[in-house]
């Protein structure tokens, strides 16, 4: 049936922005990791992403998560002598996530899985109809 | 003569399976709403043209040319999606060349949706015509 598939295309999508969500909750709680070690890299922002996908079982377009990549920009030096993580000159490095950007995209993110489970639902809505002819 | 044969039936299920594989499209749209260099497509109505003519459509039919008497025709009938092209939409492009917007493609979905249920609405008016016919109450 090809409100099935019409489903599964709406599925994908869940599961790439589910697939997304997660990677920003991961970037969120890292937010303030610090390194191992004096002077080591702390952990570095991912970013997620998409690819177009054609599905031949279902002869459509799906999406799925792609590779995850990482953000090459440079981290925060924060000036904490004390520190155990401090390095030669008394920084710390502090991971490169903008909380500000991460809390946008999961906005983001959250509005599109609203929009494919709309899809869904009107759908299942288009399915009942079919079905109620049979009760004419 | 088949019930399905009733020419408001077959046009109702044309207008249907129309409903159906917009739909499809429409998922495809909302489902890579984020994917980078993705242009939003829709489905081209059916020809007002074709119901009323109750013709075969001749896109069914794709066959090879054959020019020269030793050439062997190939053909094909293609059925679903090809039968209605399906047309580049979107005029507004992201920086990431992506030109799907979500506000729109929820307003065809629940549009989409509409026609869909007034097409299974009449259809059951029209079972419920031919009951009538048949003298069942």
């Amino acid at each position: 049936m090809d409100f099935m598939k019409t489903m599964t295309i709406a599925a994908s999508g869940l599961k790439a922005q589910a697939g997304r969500m997660r990677i920003i909750s991961e970037n969120i709680a890292n937010a303030d990791s610090v390194p191992d070690a004096p002077g080591a890299d702390p952990y570095r922002r991912k970013i997620p992403t998409f690819n177009t996908e054609l599905d031949r079982s279902l002869d459509a377009r799906v999406v799925t998560l792609g590779r995850v990549a990482t953000d090459k920009s440079d981290f925060r030096l924060k000036y904490e002598p004390g520190h155990p993580s401090a390095n030669a000159d008394g920084n710390v490095k502090y991971p490169n996530v903008n909380s500000l950007v991460e809390m946008t995209d999961m906005r983001e993110a959250q509005r599109s899985y609203e929009a494919n489970i709309n899809v869904i639902s009107a759908t299942r809505r288009m399915i009942q109809r079919t079905i109620d002819i049979l009760k004419a | 003569m088949a019930i399905t044969d009733v020419p408001i039936l077959s046009m109702l299920r044309t207008k249907m399976s129309w409903a159906q594989e917009r739909q499809k499209v429409l998922a495809q749209n909302v489902a890579n709403s984020d994917t980078p260099n993705y242009r939003g497509r829709d489905l081209a109505a059916p020809k007002f043209d074709d119901a009323v003519a109750g013709t075969s459509r001749p896109v069914d039919q794709v066959t090879l040319a054959a020019t020269t008497p030793g050439h062997i025709g190939g053909g094909m009938s293609l059925n679903g999606a090809s039968k209605y092209a399906t047309t580049k939409g979107g005029y507004e492009v992201r920086p990431g060349g992506n030109s799907v917007n979500l506000e729109d493609e929820m307003m065809k979905v629940a549009s989409n949706q509409m026609e869909y249920q007034a097409a299974t609405a009449l259809y059951t008016r029209s079972l419920t015509l031919l009951k009538v016919a048949l003298g069942k109450r």
